[in-house]
């Protein structure tokens, strides 16, 4: 499979700040790839490499094999839907997505032709003559996408795509851009601070930290099997098991994830702690268990008895599920 | 200690702000009149006193006014030498508000795009020092600048550029004998002296354009130059307005710096300035202070049919 972009070695410097450093990044055409990390660790910088809105000051970035270093942004075949949107206030919705073929000369019935067919895309049909202003959050992002795709580019970058939406449109946007993203068979390329958004849309994800990747894999590589401390702790609602208590348990002393659906209660154990919280969810309760410095959470099915708060308990588990990382 | 679910109303201040919460029209309704009397009575007052008069004429033997409704006084706005004036001062005011644009664009798209920190308190003092110093102070220092034995004349012939000026000084509409003679010695004034009116708004509309809007123009495809005319420009739009606003009636209006510096000729507030003094003829110069009103009506009609409030 053809990469769409590649990173090689690539770093961004500000000053003594170094917001990327050192990135080995490889992500193959037609996939939907998510960069998730939290704010500060990279992640918009290096989607502003690829824009070309960033310079790198080390590495070499490559777009479908060609080096982009001295591209500058408007001549790069890729498009950004901007995290405000971006939209241009004074131009209605039509002028706004056809913005891109306007800049490059296209005569306007055509442009506007073209224009409406990518609204259509969008299903925003018939709203051409109206102002960004006079629209909701989830329908400029929207003209944000049209306008984006109109270019026809060959990467789609999304900042933050849909952290302005609320939780409703937030879902229904998931399942809408990942049905586009399948219909045009383009790459995306999404930076977010949301885990769950990142593991349910991306094909593909990298979790930055630092400004360098901690783990680059599937959702379920990541999710299962976390390479780092700081991968579990963000990613997952895995409890995560300092080296003595992992030994305490029976494995190595190493640092070690352990899924809640995994862990169970017990009358007795190695391992006993303190129930310092419940929290009902329906499909079951989860307990969180104090023990020495750790607190465990244990999800208990419905319909099997819970423990009452304050209450001691011992934790068992299924040994497949202990999973052993490293420590950074 | 109480635990009663309402407090007790400790002072005047209490009760006051209750009574407000009760009635929120009330508060408005005080915080308003003071200025809707101000506005009302004292500024829009006048300013319909002096139309009333400017429908008034004058009796050309006995000079006094005559409080009769009349289309006279207008009628001689039309007259050759009144018309010369208004169409001196609209030029003048023109010229001076489309130099004060095109010189303070870049001053007002630094600060507000690359300033920061202490450039930009040093932009503010720069903007705003002119305006602490006495005006009068800073249209005669101008004319010692531009006079013939000016510091302006004595550089240009020591760099050898001195044919320059008088080349310009032989230009039609521009003749004097030396800058602060010229026309353009006028011109250079104005534009001196109204040109932070015009950097402050243009420089707060720019401010309020994200970067990100910029940036998804390039990321479109647009080179600088079609951002520059797409979207920076019409988004600037309405700070360029309402700098030209300032600049343009406050040249209409001036008749301070055409009497130091110039050939003397009239303008419309110099017009104004004369016929209510020397001449006593209130009608007629409240014919004349009319004329700026209506040019910056018609003006803002043209500006908002162009679409210059698009982007408001």
């Amino acid at each position: 499979m053809t990469a769409a972009v590649e990173f090689q070695n690539v770093s961004r410097h500000f000053g003594t700040v170094k917001a990327v450093d050192g990135v080995d990044l490889t992500i193959a055409e037609g996939s939907f790839f998510a960069m998730l990390g939290p704010s500060g660790s990279g992640k918009t910088t290096c989607l502003r490499l690829i824009s070309g809105f960033e310079k790198p000051t080390g590495g070499a970035i490559r777009i479908f094999g060609e080096d982009v270093s001295s591209v500058p942004p408007h001549l790069r075949n890729v498009n950004t839907v901007f995290q405000d949107y971006a939209l241009f206030p004074h131009m209605n919705v039509r002028d706004n997505v056809a913005y891109g073929l306007m800049v490059k000369g296209m005569g306007r019935a055509q442009r506007h032709a073209k224009a409406e067919e990518m609204l259509a895309l969008v299903k925003l049909d018939g709203y051409g003559d109206r102002k960004p202003a006079q629209l909701s959050g989830g329908q400029r992002q929207r003209v944000a996408l049209a306008r984006a795709l109109v270019n026809e580019p060959r990467v789609l970058l999304l900042d933050e795509p849909l952290g302005a939406l609320d939780l409703k449109l937030r879902e229904a946007m998931q399942d809408e851009l990942k049905a586009l993203q399948h219909k045009l068979g383009l790459t995306f390329v999404f930076v977010t601070h949301d885990q769950h958004e990142a593991l349910s849309m991306a094909d593909h994800l990298a979790v930055f930290n630092e400004g360098k990747i901690a783990q680059i894999g599937t959702p379920q590589d990541i999710y299962d099997r976390p390479a780092t401390r700081f991968v579990a702790d963000f990613v997952g609602s895995s409890n995560v098991l300092p080296p003595e208590l992992t030994r305490a348990l029976g494995g190595p002393a190493q640092w070690a994830s352990l899924r809640p659906e995994a862990t169970r209660l017990a009358t007795s154990g190695p391992v006993t702690g303190t129930v310092t919280a419940l929290r009902y969810l329906g499909s079951g309760t989860r307990v969180v268990i104090r023990a020495g410095e750790t607190e465990i959470a244990a999800l208990v099915p419905a319909g099997q008895p819970v423990p009452a708060e304050g209450a001691t308990t011992a934790i068992a588990f299924d040994p497949q599920a202990l999973h052993l990382m490293g420590a950074a | 200690m109480s635990h009663s679910a309402v407090l007790p109303a400790r002072s005047l201040a209490d009760r006051l702000t209750g009574t407000f919460w009760r009635r929120p029209g009330l508060l408005l309704a005080l915080l308003i009149l003071p200025p809707l009397l101000w506005l009302g009575v004292v500024y829009l007052g006048s300013l319909f006193a002096l139309l009333l008069q400017s429908f008034y004429s004058i009796d050309e033997f006995s000079g006094v006014v005559k409080e009769e409704f009349t289309l006279k006084t207008y009628a001689e706005l039309f007259r050759a030498q009144n018309l010369d004036i208004i169409l001196r001062t609209v030029l003048m005011a023109a010229a001076v508000t489309l130099a004060c644009a095109v010189l303070a664009f870049p001053i007002a798209y630094f600060a507000a795009r690359y300033a920061k920190g202490g450039w930009k308190a040093a932009f503010y003092l720069g903007v705003m020092l002119p305006l602490w110093s006495s005006y009068l102070v800073k249209v005669y220092a101008w004319k010692l600048i531009l006079a013939k034995e000016g510091v302006l004349t004595w550089a240009a012939e020591g760099t050898g550029t001195g044919f320059l000026i008088d080349g310009l000084l032989t230009i039609p509409g521009l003749e004097g004998s030396s800058l602060s003679t010229s026309p353009f010695g006028t011109f250079l004034v104005f534009v001196y002296i109204w040109l932070p009116y015009m950097i402050l708004p243009m420089q707060a509309a720019l401010e309020r354009v994200p970067t990100s809007m910029l940036e998804a123009s390039a990321d479109l495809g647009a080179t600088r130059g079609q951002t520059f005319r797409t979207v920076i420009l019409p988004l600037a739009m309405p700070g360029v307005i309402a700098g030209s606003i300032f600049t343009f009636s406050l040249t209409l209006g001036d008749y301070i710096i055409p009497q130091i510096v110039g050939n003397s000729s009239r303008f419309i507030g110099l017009a104004v300035y004369q016929l209510q003094g020397t001449a006593g003829n209130i009608p007629l110069a409240a014919a004349f202070a009319v004329v700026p009103i209506v040019i910056m009506l018609i003006y803002l009609t043209l500006a908002k049919r162009a679409g210059a409030f698009d982007a408001l």
